[in-house]
C-alpha cells in the first residue's frame, strides 16, 4: 500500500465558545467538496456537537461506535461503517458524527481518535475537524495532527477578544508553528466597538481570512439545515467561504502530514508542566 | 461592658490557654466554664451569656447548637475545632452558629472571626448556586455577576463569586479588576488555611461582593485539582452567605463535582438557539443521574425574544422539563462588560436586570 501524503487535516478551533465554529467547519467542508475534493468532517465537540443538528441529519453512526469497533477489532475496523454521507445532489462529503449520549462522550479516548483520524481517513483529500473551545488533551492531540489550524475569533465582545488573544499566545507557547495557525476572523464587519486592525495589532499577526458578518444568511442556512452555498448562494458570506476553501486547496502541499506525525507527542498535562516549570 | 463568655470545653490544657487569651482583653469576660454542652445549656441562664465558645470536636455538642440558639436567642455561638473540618463547620452553621474558629486562638483572631462572621450575614448555611451551561456564550458570567450584585444590594449579606471557568474565565474583565490571587493559589494552600487566613484570597469587587478569580493562563487550570476546589467552595461558605460559581461549559470534573456538591442549586443558562433545547434536554438527563437527585435545578434560557410567558411555555413544552426563567437579550450588557462598567451601576429600567432582581428576591426569601 502506498501512503498518501497529500491528505490535509484542518482543525477548526477557537477559545471562545459560541462564535460559529460549527458553521465554519460545515461551510469549509462544503467549500472543499464543492471544489471536487473528497472531504470528511469530524465532529469532535463530543458532548454537544452540532454538525448533525445543523444539517438536520439523523443517524446511529457516531465516533463512539467507531471507537468501540476499533478497540474490539483494529484489524478489521472499517471507518466507512461509521460515516454518514451528506448528499447535495451535486457533490457530497462524509461526516463522522459526535456521540449521541453525553456519557459516551466521556468515554472517548485520545489515542483511539488519533488512530482513527490519522490512519483511517487517509482516503480523504481533506479532513475537517470541528473542535470545542478548550485546551483539552483531545484538542491538543488533534491540533498536533492537523496540517492547518483554523483559529477562529470574533472581536465584538471584550471577553471574547481577551480569550482570542490568550488562546493564541497559548498556542504559540505550546510551540505550534505560527505558519500552521491561520487566524480567521468571524463576523468581521459587524458593527462593533473594536476594529480588526486593532485586533491584528494585539495579536501581532494579520488575519489570514475574514468572514463577513452576514447574520441573515447564517440564520437561513441553519434554519434550512443546508450549507450556505445552497441556502444563500449569492451571499458574500458564501463567497468568502469559497475563497477560504480555495486558499486551502492551493496550499495543500505545504506541510505534508507525515512530518507532523513524527513530531514528539505530548499530552496536555506534560506540556502544561513544561510551560509552567520550563 | 465586657462580652459575657461561656466556654464549653473538656480539655484542661485548652481551657487554660483560652483563659490566658481571653483575660488579656477587657472586651471579654469569662462568665462560666463547662465541660459538657448539656450542662452549659441548662445552667448558663443566670450569667446572661452573650457568646458561647463551644468545642465542636465533640459531635454531641454540635448537635446541641440549635438548642443553644433557641434557649439563648440573643447570644452568639462560635464553634472551636482543633483541625479545620468543613463538614463540622457546615453542621455548626446549620445549627445557627456564627461559624467556627481554630483552637487555640489569640484575642485578635476571635475578634476578627466575630467581625467576619457578622459581615457574612444570617447565621445559616450558605446558598451555593452553580451556573452551568452545556455550551458557551450562554450568558452564565453575565447572569452570575448581576445576580451577585443584586443579592448583595437586597440582602446586605456577603456574596462570593468563584470563577471556575479555569481556562477562560471572564470575571476580572467583566468587573475591570486585577485580582492579586487566583483560584490556583487558593486550591494549593487550602489544606493549610482556615476561614480567617483564607479571606484575603478574595478580591473585593464592591461593598460585600468578592471574587475568587480564575487563573491568568489557560494551562494553570491543570494545577487545580477537583478535591481542593470543592474544599475551597466549602470554606468560602464559612465567609459568604451566597456563593455563586461560574462553571466552564459542558461536563468536566470541576463542573460535575460542583453540581454534585450537596446543598448546591444549579442554574443553567443558555442561548436560545434552535439546537439548544435539544442540548438542554440531554443535560437534564445527565443531571438526573447525579447522586443528589433531589437538588434543585432551575432551567434558565437567555436571549429569549420575545421574553413573554407564552414563549416560556412554548420552550417548556418543547423541552419536556420545567423552564424556571427566561431572560431577554440585552445588547446593552455587551457594552457594559466591554467597559467594565458593570460596577458603576446597573441600568435600572432594563428588563434583564429587573428579572435577575426577581431571582435575587426569590433566593433571599427562600422561595427558591
Amino acid at each position: 500500500m502506498v501512503d498518501r501524503i497529500s491528505n490535509v487535516i484542518i482543525s477548526v478551533f477557537s477559545t471562545t465558545p459560541g462564535i460559529g465554529k460549527t458553521l465554519v467547519a460545515i461551510n469549509l467542508a462544503t467549500g472543499l467538496a464543492y471544489e471536487g475534493k473528497k472531504v470528511c468532517l469530524v465532529d469532535l465537540d463530543l458532548q454537544f456537537g452540532d454538525v448533525m443538528n445543523y444539517l438536520q441529519l439523523n443517524s446511529n453512526k457516531t465516533i463512539a461506535g467507531a471507537q468501540r469497533a476499533f478497540k474490539e477489532d483494529p484489524e478489521n475496523f472499517n471507518v466507512n461503517d461509521f460515516l454518514v454521507k451528506y448528499l447535495t445532489g451535486y457533490f457530497d462529503f462524509s461526516i463522522l458524527p459526535a456521540p449521541i449520549y453525553v456519557r459516551d462522550a466521556y468515554q472517548i479516548d485520545v489515542l483511539a481518535v488519533e488512530a482513527i483520524i490519522g490512519q483511517h481517513l487517509r482516503d480523504f483529500d481533506f479532513v475537517v475537524i470541528d473542535l470545542n473551545s478548550a485546551f483539552s488533551s483531545m484538542n491538543l492531540a488533534m491540533l498536533d495532527l492537523s496540517t492547518i489550524i483554523t483559529y477562529l475569533g470574533v472581536a465584538d465582545f471584550l471577553p471574547a477578544l481577551k480569550n482570542f488573544k490568550v488562546g493564541y499566545d497559548t498556542l504559540l507557547r505550546f510551540e505550534y508553528e505560527e505558519q500552521k495557525i491561520r487566524l480567521v476572523e468571524n463576523r468581521a464587519d459587524s458593527q462593533k466597538l473594536i476594529h480588526s486592525s486593532d485586533v491584528e495589532k494585539l495579536l501581532g499577526e494579520p488575519f489570514y481570512h475574514r468572514l463577513p458578518n452576514d447574520f441573515p444568511s447564517a440564520t437561513k442556512s441553519i434554519q434550512e439545515g443546508r450549507p450556505l452555498i445552497f441556502a444563500a448562494p449569492d451571499s458574500k458570506l458564501t463567497k468568502s467561504f469559497i475563497e477560504l476553501a480555495a486558499h486551502y486547496t492551493n496550499r495543500q502541499i505545504i506541510t505534508p502530514v507525515t512530518e507532523v506525525a513524527t513530531a514528539p507527542k505530548q499530552g496536555f498535562f506534560s506540556r502544561a508542566l513544561n510551560v509552567l516549570f520550563g | 461592658m465586657a462580652i459575657q463568655v461561656v466556654l464549653v470545653e473538656e480539655d484542661q490544657k485548652v481551657i487554660e490557654d483560652m483563659l490566658v487569651a481571653l483575660r488579656k482583653s477587657p472586651e471579654f469576660e469569662i462568665a462560666a466554664i463547662y465541660k459538657t454542652a448539656e450542662s452549659a445549656l441548662g445552667q448558663s441562664k443566670m450569667f446572661q451569656p452573650e457568646l458561647f465558645l463551644i468545642d465542636v470536636d465533640n459531635e454531641k455538642s454540635v448537635s446541641l447548637i440549635s438548642a443553644f440558639i433557641e434557649t439563648y436567642p440573643d447570644a452568639k455561638v462560635l464553634g472551636m475545632m482543633t483541625y479545620w473540618k468543613s463538614a463540622t463547620a457546615y453542621e455548626c452553621l446549620k445549627g445557627g452558629a456564627v461559624g467556627c474558629i481554630l483552637k487555640s486562638f489569640t484575642i485578635e483572631e476571635i475578634k476578627k472571626a466575630l467581625k467576619l462572621y457578622e459581615l457574612r450575614g444570617k447565621n445559616a448555611p450558605s446558598r451555593v448556586i452553580a451556573f452551568f451551561s452545556p455550551k458557551g456564550r450562554a450568558g452564565r458570567t453575565t447572569v452570575a455577576s448581576i445576580l451577585a450584585l443584586e443579592l448583595e444590594k437586597k440582602s446586605g449579606e456577603r456574596v462570593a463569586l468563584i470563577d471556575a471557568d479555569l481556562q477562560f474565565g471572564d470575571m476580572p474583565i467583566f468587573f475591570d479588576v486585577e485580582p492579586e490571587h487566583t483560584i490556583v493559589e487558593a486550591t494549593q494552600d487550602i489544606k493549610l488555611l482556615n476561614p480567617l487566613t483564607f479571606e484575603p484570597y478574595f478580591h473585593k469587587i464592591k461593598d460585600s461582593v468578592y471574587l475568587l478569580s480564575s487563573p491568568d493562563k489557560p494551562e494553570y487550570a491543570e494545577l487545580v485539582d477537583v478535591e481542593s476546589f470543592i474544599e475551597v467552595v466549602r470554606m468560602t461558605c464559612c465567609l459568604f452567605r451566597y456563593v455563586l460559581i461560574d462553571l466552564p461549559a459542558g461536563f468536566n470534573p470541576i463542573s460535575i463535582s460542583t453540581c454534585d456538591l450537596s446543598g448546591t442549586d444549579i442554574v443553567m443558562a443558555m442561548l436560545n438557539n434552535v439546537f439548544d433545547i435539544h442540548h438542554m434536554r440531554r443535560t437534564l438527563e445527565v443531571f438526573q443521574t447525579f447522586k443528589h437527585g433531589h437538588k434543585k435545578v432551575y432551567t434558565c434560557f437567555t436571549r429569549v425574544n420575545p421574553c413573554t410567558e407564552d414563549e416560556r411555555l412554548k420552550i417548556q413544552r418543547e423541552l419536556g422539563y420545567p423552564v424556571t426563567d427566561i431572560l431577554p437579550n440585552e445588547y446593552q450588557m455587551i457594552s457594559l462588560a466591554n467597559s467594565g462598567r458593570l460596577l458603576k451601576g446597573l441600568p435600572k429600567d432594563s428588563l434583564l436586570i429587573q428579572k435577575i432582581g426577581e431571582i435575587a428576591d426569590d433566593v433571599i426569601n427562600e422561595r427558591r
